[in-house]
Parts: C-alpha cells; sequence; structure tokens
C-alpha cells in the first residue's frame, strides 16, 4: 500500500460521507431530507423529554428507590429496542467494505476500521438523549458526578456491546436468515425469565451489575470491554469469511416453483398481472419477507383481541380490528409502483399495462383481506365484536381506503430493491406520513359514524361507502392510471434514478 | 413503419442530449445508429419510445404523434435494457407473459419460439433458471425475443450484440435482416460494433452531441471507411 493508513482511513471516510449525501431520495428530494432532519429531532426530543419526565414518578412507583436502580433492573429492554432498531438503520461492514475488495488495500484494515466506527458511531449515543437527564435527574442526585459518568459510560458499553452483537446476527442472517432467531429467542427468553415469575427476578443482578458502573468497580467495565473485544474478534471472523462469499457467491439458479399458476387464466391479461402478484411474493426476498411479516402481524392482532382482555375497550378493539384490515394495505400499497419500478420500460413499452396492472392489484389485495376477515370470525364467535363490525371494516378498506393508498401510484417514483436482504430502508418520509395518516384518519371516521349512528347502522354506512367504492372501481382505477400517465416522465425519471 | 422527427431537443442540464432538427426513417428500413458514448443514442431511442419527456420537438412513430396516445406501443417492439425484462420470472414464464398480453396465444408462441432455437442455443428455455440468475449475455437473448415476439412493425435494439458471444452476434445478425425481409419491418439499432452495423444496415447516422452529423448511405456496404475515419480507427 503506497498510502499511509491514516490518509486512506480519511479517503473512506469522506467516501462515506458523500454516500450518505448524495443518495438519491435525498439529493432529489429536499422535503425528505428534512423531514429525516426532522424526525431525528423529534424522537431526540421525546428520548429527553421521558429522560426529564421519567425519574420522579419512577422513583415514586417504586417507594422511594432510586430511579436509575428501576431502569437498571430492566436495562435489558432498552438493549432489546436498540438491537431491533438497529434492522433498519444500520448496514453492515460486508456491505461497505465490499466495492474496495478488489482494491490492493488490506482487507483485514478495511474490516478493522469499519468494525471500530462502528462501535465508535454517532448512532451508538442516540440514548444519550434519554439517559444523559435521567442520570442527572437520578444518579447525580443520590451519588456523585463520577458515579453519573460511570453509570453513563456503563450504558454506552453495553450499547457499543450491543452494536457488535447486531452486526454479527446481521452478517450471519445474509448466510442464513435462521441466525434472526437466535436473538428472538434469546430476548423472548429473557423477557419469559422476567415477566412470568411474579417478581423480575432478573432486577437484582440487573440492578447490581449496573450498580457497579455507578460504583466505579473495575470489574464492571473490564467484564464488558472484555465482551466488545470479543465481540469484535467474532465479527472480525465472520465478517471476512461473509465477504468472500459475497465476492464469489453464486445463487441458487434452479427456481423450485416454476408453477403456472393456471388458475388465473380465466381473468385473461389483468390473470397475468395477477401471477405476477404471486410470483414476486415467491421469488423476491423483500416481498416474501414483507408477506410473511405481514401475515404474522395480522395474526398477532386478532391473537391479542382473541386470547387476552387487555385490550377489551371499544375505541381498542376498533383500532386494531381496523388496523388488521389496514396492515395488508399499508404494507403493500403505500409503496405501490416503486418494486415495478424495477422493469418499469417494459411495462410503459405496452398499450395500458400499467392499468391492468393496477386492477390485478386491486383484486390481490382485496382478496389478501380475507385473511383478516377469516381471523376475526372467531372474535365475532365469542361475541368481542359484531359480524357487521367485521364486515363493515373489510367494505370500508376494500372500497375506500383502497383507492386513497392506490394514489401513491401516481405519486411513487422511487425503485425499491426486489432482493433486498432483511428490512432494508424502505420508504420515503412522503410515504411514511401516507403510512401515518392511513393508520390514525380511518379510526377517527369509522368512531364519528358509529358514535353518530349507533350499531349496526354506523357499520352499515361504512359498508355502503365501501361499496360505492368496489362498484366504481374501474372509473377510479381509470382515474389513477390517466393521473400516472400524466406524470409519467416525473416518475420514469425518478424510477431510472434510483434503480440499482 | 415511418419515423418522422421534428425539431427533437433534448438537454440535461448543461448537455445537449439530442437535437434533431428533422430527421426520417422510412418504413422497411434498417437504421444503424453510431456514435461516441454520449452521443444521444439510448436517449434517442427513449424519446421515440416516450420513455423520456422532450424538451422540444415531436416523434411520429407512423401517423402517431408517441406522447399522445399509446396506440404505437401495439406495433413496437424494443429492448434497451434490463428495465425491459421482469427478472424474477424464467424466461418460459417471461416470454408467456409478453405472449399473453399481446394476445399471441400459447401455440403461437410455441412456433415462434422455433424461429429463435439457434439464437437462444439451449440455453434459455426449459432451463427453470430465474431470469436474474443468466448470463448478462443470455438475459439480453431473452429482452431481444421478447421484443420480436410481437412481430413489431417497429424494431428498436440498443445495443443489441453486447454481452454477445460471436455465434449469438452473427445469429442475431442473421436474425434481423431476415426479419426486415419478411415482415417489412423498420428496424432500428445502435451498436459500437461498426462491422456488423455495417453488415447489416443500408443506412447508418452518426450520432455526435445529440447531433446527426452524418446519414451514410451503406447500401453498397462503402460506410466502414467513412466511419473509420471519423472514429480514428487503425490511426
Amino acid at each position: 500500500m503506497n498510502i499511509s493508513k491514516r490518509k486512506l482511513s480519511k479517503m473512506l471516510s469522506e467516501h462515506e460521507e458523500l454516500k450518505a449525501k448524495r443518495h438519491p431520495m435525498f439529493e432529489r428530494n429536499r422535503f425528505v431530507k428534512f423531514l429525516a432532519y426532522f424526525m431525528v429531532a423529534y424522537y431526540s426530543a421525546i428520548l429527553l423529554f421521558m429522560g426529564v419526565m421519567l425519574p420522579m414518578p419512577m422513583s415514586h412507583t417504586y417507594h422511594g428507590v432510586a430511579a436509575f436502580h428501576v431502569l437498571d433492573g430492566w436495562f435489558f429492554i432498552i438493549i432489546m429496542i436498540d438491537f431491533w432498531l438497529r434492522f433498519i438503520l444500520q448496514d453492515t461492514p460486508v456491505n461497505q467494505t465490499r466495492p474496495y475488495s478488489l482494491l490492493p488495500i488490506s482487507r483485514k484494515f478495511l474490516m478493522r476500521r469499519y468494525l471500530i466506527n462502528a462501535g465508535l458511531s454517532w448512532g451508538n449515543l442516540y440514548w444519550a438523549f434519554f439517559l444523559v437527564p435521567f442520570a442527572f435527574l437520578s444518579v447525580f442526585r443520590s451519588m456523585s458526578l463520577g458515579a453519573t459518568a460511570g453509570w453513563l459510560i456503563g450504558w454506552w458499553l453495553l450499547i457499543v456491546l450491543n452494536s457488535y452483537f447486531y452486526l454479527l446476527i446481521r452478517s450471519l442472517c445474509t448466510r442464513n436468515i435462521a441466525w434472526a432467531m437466535l436473538p428472538f429467542i434469546l430476548h423472548a427468553a429473557i423477557i419469559c425469565i422476567a415477566t412470568i415469575p411474579e417478581h423480575n427476578v432478573l432486577d437484582m443482578p440487573c440492578t447490581n451489575f449496573m450498580y457497579g458502573f455507578a460504583k466505579l468497580q473495575p470489574v464492571c467495565f473490564i467484564a464488558v470491554i472484555a465482551a466488545i473485544l470479543l465481540m469484535v474478534k467474532l465479527n472480525e471472523k465472520v465478517q471476512g469469511i461473509i465477504l468472500y462469499d459475497e465476492i464469489g457467491k453464486k445463487e441458487e439458479t434452479e427456481v423450485k416453483n416454476a408453477s403456472q399458476i393456471s388458475w388465473f387464466n380465466r381473468f385473461g391479461i389483468v390473470g397475468e398481472y395477477l401471477k405476477l402478484e404471486v410470483k414476486v411474493r415467491m421469488r423476491c426476498r423483500t416481498l416474501k419477507m414483507q408477506f410473511l411479516v405481514l401475515i404474522g402481524c395480522m395474526l398477532l392482532l386478532s391473537g391479542l383481541l382473541y386470547f387476552t382482555d387487555i385490550y377489551d375497550n371499544m375505541f381498542m378493539k376498533s383500532f386494531i380490528c381496523l388496523y388488521d384490515y389496514i396492515v395488508p394495505g399499508m404494507s403493500t400499497l403505500i409503496t405501490i409502483m416503486c418494486y415495478e419500478g424495477n422493469y418499469m420500460d417494459l411495462l410503459m413499452s405496452r398499450k395500458e399495462s400499467i392499468r391492468d396492472m393496477l386492477a390485478a392489484k386491486y383484486y390481490f389485495n382485496s382478496a389478501l383481506l380475507l385473511i383478516p376477515f377469516c381471523l376475526l370470525i372467531p372474535l365475532v364467535v365469542i361475541g368481542k365484536i359484531t359480524i357487521w363490525m367485521n364486515l363493515g371494516y373489510l367494505f370500508f378498506t376494500v372500497g375506500v381506503l383502497y383507492p386513497m393508498m392506490f394514489q401513491m401510484s401516481a405519486y411513487n417514483k422511487e425503485t425499491l430493491p426486489l432482493n433486498a436482504k432483511l428490512t432494508g430502508k424502505q420508504g420515503n418520509g412522503a410515504q411514511n406520513m401516507v403510512s401515518i395518516a392511513v393508520m390514525f384518519v380511518p379510526i377517527f371516521i369509522e368512531r364519528a359514524s358509529v358514535t353518530l349512528l349507533g350499531d349496526p347502522w354506523g357499520y352499515i354506512l361504512l359498508i355502503t361507502l365501501g361499496l360505492t367504492g368496489i362498484v366504481t372501481h374501474q372509473r377510479w382505477i381509470n382515474f389513477t392510471y390517466k393521473r400516472f400517465m400524466q406524470r409519467r416522465y416525473t416518475n420514469m425519471e425518478g424510477f431510472r434514478a434510483t434503480r440499482k | 413503419m415511418e419515423i418522422k422527427i421534428n425539431n427533437l431537443k433534448k438537454t440535461f442540464g448543461e448537455k445537449v442530449a439530442v437535437d434533431i432538427e428533422q430527421f426520417e426513417i422510412k418504413s422497411g428500413e434498417i437504421l444503424g445508429l453510431v456514435g461516441n458514448n454520449g452521443a444521444g443514442k439510448s436517449t434517442l431511442f427513449r424519446l421515440i419510445l416516450d420513455l423520456i419527456k422532450a424538451d422540444s420537438g415531436t416523434v411520429f412513430n407512423g401517423d402517431v404523434n408517441v406522447t399522445e396516445t399509446e396506440d404505437w406501443k401495439q406495433w413496437t417492439g424494443s429492448y434497451i435494457d434490463d428495465s425491459f425484462v421482469i427478472d424474477y420470472l424464467t424466461p418460459d414464464e417471461y416470454l408467456q407473459f409478453i405472449a399473453r398480453i399481446t394476445g399471441i396465444t400459447d401455440d403461437q408462441l410455441k412456433d415462434a419460439l422455433k424461429k429463435y432455437e439457434h439464437f437462444m442455443a439451449g440455453e434459455i428455455m426449459g432451463q427453470k433458471k430465474l431470469i436474474r440468475n443468466l448470463s448478462a449475455g443470455n438475459k439480453q437473448k431473452v429482452g431481444i425475443v421478447a421484443a420480436m415476439l410481437l412481430q413489431p412493425k417497429l424494431l428498436i435494439l440498443d445495443e443489441p450484440f453486447n454481452f454477445l458471444d460471436p455465434s449469438s452476434q452473427n445469429a442475431i445478425k442473421r436474425l434481423l435482416v431476415e426479419y426486415n425481409k419478411e415482415t417489412g419491418a423498420t428496424i432500428l439499432v445502435s451498436s459500437h460494433n461498426l462491422n456488423h452495423t455495417v453488415d447489416i444496415c443500408p443506412r447508418i447516422a452518426l450520432l455526435e452531441n445529440g447531433r446527426i452529423i452524418r446519414d451514410i448511405d451503406n447500401t453498397d456496404k462503402s460506410a466502414e471507411k467513412e466511419l473509420e475515419n471519423y472514429f480514428e480507427i487503425n490511426q
């Protein structure tokens, strides 16, 4: 290597900065950039608020026990949240080092550098927005400034350790997705151990361990630092192997599910697009995962209402049941056309293919709603909800919410990868805003309707509104298609610019 | 199918990508488009296919202004890049999809594919491989076959010889010439391979900075010298 490691490291840092700065999504859209900064500021403010507001009531609830002891007893919850959030926000060193892997730069140096950077990343200090005010209002009040610093450093070390554990799991997941089960089982086991007995049995050992940081006991720091070093070493080993795997990757090429799905032939051209809807979910990692998560989500929501009585008040019942119906649309229709951006030129070079595709998407997503409908039937049987409510939500979603969500097809212009690993960064700011609106606006319409007209007439109104949308679906799909065609140049440019 | 271009202009920032005052491609012609990287070949194709918006000017495909209706798509086949194929389908599924959405029956498809058997060299159909797992050359073959499947009156292929092995390059040359003879279709081909372009195109347009600087008659295959001079080959 002719260049010094320091200079090289500086150059690589510049590349990282440019990568973030020149992300196509940000480059083309100032609003998205603003929204990203706004969301960071917003969540920071929430953490700060919690850090200031929580110590007092926590201490009060636990009969005067210092709030940090209470938090320490449950510290693994923060660690778990931090871990799973990383799947959305953090890239792996393998992805970052790959572009340099064929250059005359030592791979070991690259890997080490990225691993060290991952540990020292500002992202690992994000919890400080919560922990710093919390520490000053709790540790500092009952101990000293040194104890506060020790406690905070202890937390930071644990978050760094967590980040390396995440990197290890995330990298192993690229080899086999089943590795995701390891943290899942581990976290589930910890939660069970902590919550199933009457008292949190982990409370005392966790509190004592964290107290060690506040008391500046070297053994606590040494233990965590040793664990970090071990994790770095493990990461280095695993990432090295995976980098070789990735460079010489040979994907399994024989397709196992080359079914004709000839049942769809009866629907003519729309049937061909329906086949695409099914096949894309069978063969593309991103959509396969999305579909599985979706099914899991619907099962969870229905199960929550069926097996527990914690959400038995009317508002929560309505919210959860309605959400059960909204989830499929939210996960697939908010980003409608984004996956098709990968082959948009093909669609645009065939007459009216976009309209047929939109129709197929409408039928497919409507049929998908039979799943929540069936899942909610047991709730009807045990009398937790009425059949009118179930039907009302079904028709309201298909006939009112779907036409609204379909409008995104005229405005989405960012290609999303069909085979992103695990949860890639998906959806832009505008899509997230629409998701939030879709989550909360329907419940207010539903509540207003049922409060004004009562049960079942409120739901009958929802059914009527829904039926109107269903009966007129050809017209509004046509309208959406025309809107798409009016904006085709802008959208095509966006799809092209974000295609990988 | 006749193509008429009038005052067509497209710029990307300061860079002029296409600037063509008048250009006409007669029905049944095979036109080769040559030029260095960034000369505007692909942009011109995208403008003809209404995939990008022109700053000004018009493109007529037959009697149809391509920006006003989609009717021209019924007689136009094209392959420019990967975004013209659905890569999570197998080639069989993809070609069947294209056939069905363009009203070709399964029997007609079977017959039509016989013509391309030599070109596909037994490496594409019936392989149970997704298109994304094919080599770049085979992926390109799938795209080209799909573009020709509809028996279009206008066929547009951007760099069709790229990624192909020498046998396949010769096969596609033969296919294009025969297809033109049989159907009288207009064919537009862009390429960096001057030999192939000279071999199959009786007319060659040379693009530079978005402008057609030479419209070369190559009916007697005499364009090679002129092109070699322009591209400074053998100098």
